[in-house]
């Protein structure tokens, strides 16, 4: 199964509302290809993906949050699937693109390669719904049901390394991402997060 | 902690706009994170690492909520790499209220190596900082930190030394 395959279909299944945080790296590139959006929070860095995710899902329990996150980023900080897990969400769908390797950091072997499960590890840490899927047909169902069903729900899509030629280059950093992001939920939430008033001094 | 001294940060977070909270448990906080778990005004997120809090405040700031983060003092070297390549790389604002152990005057042995890494870190790190002796000055650094991490962009820490973690 294709990265890119799953993203593409997982795109036709989103809301224009729904926000998406993701992984640095290939999954930032394509995601950003096929669902070009200021909803998208793009390129977190290793380790933290999940929990800029649960910032983000904790602060707004009425928007559908969508983690793209990836098995090296979430494999370096595994104490963030207890701690989502302990937050009872109801707004969250985590998936995982595990090619079982850092392919962004040069296509090394990841833990996932060897024995580590990650789903039953997001089972044991907590998450209520976890599963895995390897081919496009389980992918699209899981992850229909999954955006359909309020809850907190663990997707381990494993997928082949290498992405598409000729995706666009993602030329926005962090201080940008920062501003698009929030300049959108300003307007979508109706709340000031930007340079506001400030008046103790 | 004294009681005083936790009415006093209570006090400044909600006077500085502060409504949500995270922190990673830790002996020198107990009294103040039980505080501030039971009190239903703030958004309440405990974590297993530090490094998990700077990404969930991260997360919260750029959803509309005003974090602030509770470090414990071995925990912000932990912090340090959240600290770097989200909030620096990204120019996020973040109040940090860190107990300084190791700070002079701080009889423990193993607290030692914190004078050595807590104020050289915070500097390494872009990230300004008042050292606080006294309760009755704590709830107004924590309003005037709040303030200038927002307006500033980056990480504002309060250390907090002396007779206010007693």
């Amino acid at each position: 199964m294709k990265r890119y395959d799953c993203l593409k279909l997982l795109a036709s299944m989103l809301g224009p509302k729904v926000i998406v945080v993701t992984n640095i790296g290939p999954i930032s590139r394509e995601w950003n290809a096929l669902r070009p959006s200021d909803a998208n929070l793009l390129q977190v860095n290793l380790g933290l993906c999940a929990a800029v995710g649960m910032g983000v899902a904790v602060s707004l329990p009425h928007r559908q949050v969508v983690l793209l996150d990836g098995d090296g980023n979430l494999l370096l900080n595994l104490a963030s699937l207890a701690d989502l897990a302990n937050q009872n969400l109801r707004n969250l769908v985590h998936i995982v693109l595990d090619n079982e390797s850092y392919e962004g950091g040069g296509g090394l072997k990841s833990a996932t390669a060897g024995r580590a499960d990650l789903a039953a590890i997001a089972r044991g840490a907590g998450v209520p719904s976890a599963s895995v899927t390897a081919t496009l047909e389980d992918f699209e169902n899981i992850a229909r049901r999954s955006l359909n069903d309020p809850g907190h729900h663990f997707i381990v899509a494993k997928v082949e390394k290498g992405s598409v030629d000729k995706l666009p280059t993602l030329t926005l950093d962090g201080k940008e991402a920062k501003y698009r992001f929030a300049r959108y939920i300003e307007s979508t939430e109706g709340v000031q997060i930007l340079r506001p008033r400030y008046t103790h001094i | 902690m004294e009681a005083a001294a936790v009415d006093a940060v209570v006090d400044g977070l909600k006077k500085s706009g502060v409504d949500f909270i995270s922190l990673m448990p830790d002996s020198d906080f107990s009294v103040l994170q039980e505080r501030v778990a039971n009190d239903r005004y703030f958004t309440y997120v405990p974590v297993s690492n530090e490094a998990i809090g700077v990404g969930v405040c991260a997360g919260a700031w750029l959803s509309g909520k005003r974090p602030a983060l509770l470090v414990p003092t071995s925990g912000l070297l932990v912090a340090a790499w959240p600290l770097t390549s989200i909030c620096m790389a990204w120019s996020l604002p973040l109040l940090l209220l860190i107990p300084y152990r190791g700070d002079i005057g701080d009889a423990f042995w193993l607290m030692g190596p914190y004078k050595d890494t807590t104020e050289p870190l915070l500097k390494v790190l872009n990230a300004p900082y008042s050292v606080i002796v006294k309760t009755e000055d704590i709830s107004k650094a924590i309003v005037d930190a709040q303030g200038s991490t927002i307006s500033w962009q980056r990480p504002v820490a309060v250390l907090l030394t002396g007779e206010t973690i007693k």
